[in-house]
């Protein structure tokens, strides 16, 4: 994908990342955490434009959940608010084992498309989500066998080389499809010119989906946007709206890049859209 | 096992919650969920390896800093 795709005017998929499974409502009261509170997010995103919702599963008290049965209670919320958008999974999960972050892809019905994180990356001072190449493997094949679409998490620039060496190991689907990752720490550092080397290093054929962290959100997707890439905003990944004010939702940060991807010339893609270009 | 410095609050510092949350009590702070599986010990993760803010208040060796976003 690159600026010719921009001239062409091709769809922009927006992926709402509505809750993350990091912080809560500790860091934004908006941000949503119980199954009726992401299903109502999502149709709220739905509405200003995202096709695509990316869902983490919490308790009752916003920690972290794996649980086959929370995932579906968020599912049928979705469905209920919005009934066409296209359900992602996460299956990340720092410090969790390897047998529990296989969950969220056993829902009925599976969801259609899952997140697959392409290696390591540190979590505060002491840990680290290790994401080995056996648990990118196994979790691959269990989505090849469920019918899910993997979304490849791209973290660094080392995860690039993993996805070329997953791409040796495994068939994976056409189109393949990436999110660049950009912010601190472990993170590919949010500079406009590592964001140009990412993609032009991607597999030939691979579609590329952009994540900013915190303030790096808006301007990479803005860049998502130029280069003929795809977006994701949401609470999970940036819970301001700009410096010092938090956003008011979900469907407000999907609105803004929503916005600026028509000033820019490109169309929102709609939900069937968005399962054409990525081959749902 | 849990962290010493663990609690559940509905509400402080301004904050009130519908549901008791994690609170860590030795920086006066509602604890982010992911770190709350630190506190609580689950799966394999611990707060005397884990979680900086214990260790540089048991024995000085953490830098208590967090990049998250």
């Amino acid at each position: 994908m690159s600026y010719e795709e921009y001239l062409a005017g091709d769809p922009v998929i927006v992926t709402a990342a509505l809750t993350g499974g990091v912080h809560g409502k500790e860091a934004n009261p908006a941000l949503p955490e119980t199954p009726e509170e992401i299903g109502r997010a999502a149709g709220e995103a739905a509405e200003a434009g995202a096709s695509v919702v990316h869902l983490h599963a919490r308790r009752p008290n916003g920690e972290r959940s794996f649980a086959v049965d929370r995932f579906e209670e968020i599912d049928e919320a979705v469905r209920r608010h919005a009934p066409e958008v296209v359900i992602q999974h996460s299956t990340g999960g720092t410090g969790v084992p390897d047998e529990v972050r296989h969950q969220p892809l056993r829902t009925d019905p599976p969801p259609e498309m899952a997140s697959l994180d392409m290696g390591p990356l540190n979590r505060y001072d002491h840990l680290t989500s290790e994401n080995t190449r056996a648990l990118v493997d196994s979790l691959h094949a269990e989505m090849v066998d469920r019918g899910i679409k993997p979304e490849l998490e791209v973290f660094n620039d080392g995860h690039r080389n993993e996805v070329h060496g997953l791409l040796d190991r495994r068939r994976l689907a056409d189109p393949v499809y990436a999110t660049l990752i950009f912010g601190p720490g472990t993170l590919t550092r949010p500079r406009p010119r590592n964001f140009l080397t990412a993609t032009d290093d991607l597999p030939d054929g691979a579609v590329f989906n952009t994540l900013g962290f915190g303030r790096h959100q808006l301007p990479f997707a803005t860049m998502g946007l130029l280069f003929g890439g795809h977006v994701r905003v949401g609470l999970e990944d940036n819970v301001y709206y700009e410096r010092g004010t938090l956003a008011e939702s979900n469907a407000q940060l999907v609105a803004r890049v929503g916005r600026l991807a028509e000033e820019l010339g490109r169309e929102v893609a709609s939900p069937a859209q968005a399962r054409e270009i990525l081959g749902l | 096992m849990a962290c010493p410095y663990l609690a559940y609050r509905a509400a402080a510092g301004g904050h009130a919650f519908d549901e008791e949350r994690a609170f860590c009590t030795a920086t006066g702070e509602f604890v982010q969920p992911m770190r709350a599986d630190i506190c609580n010990g689950r799966y394999d993760l611990a707060h005397a390896d884990d979680c900086e803010i214990y260790r540089e208040r048991v024995d000085g060796a953490g830098t208590a800093h967090d990049e998250e976003t």
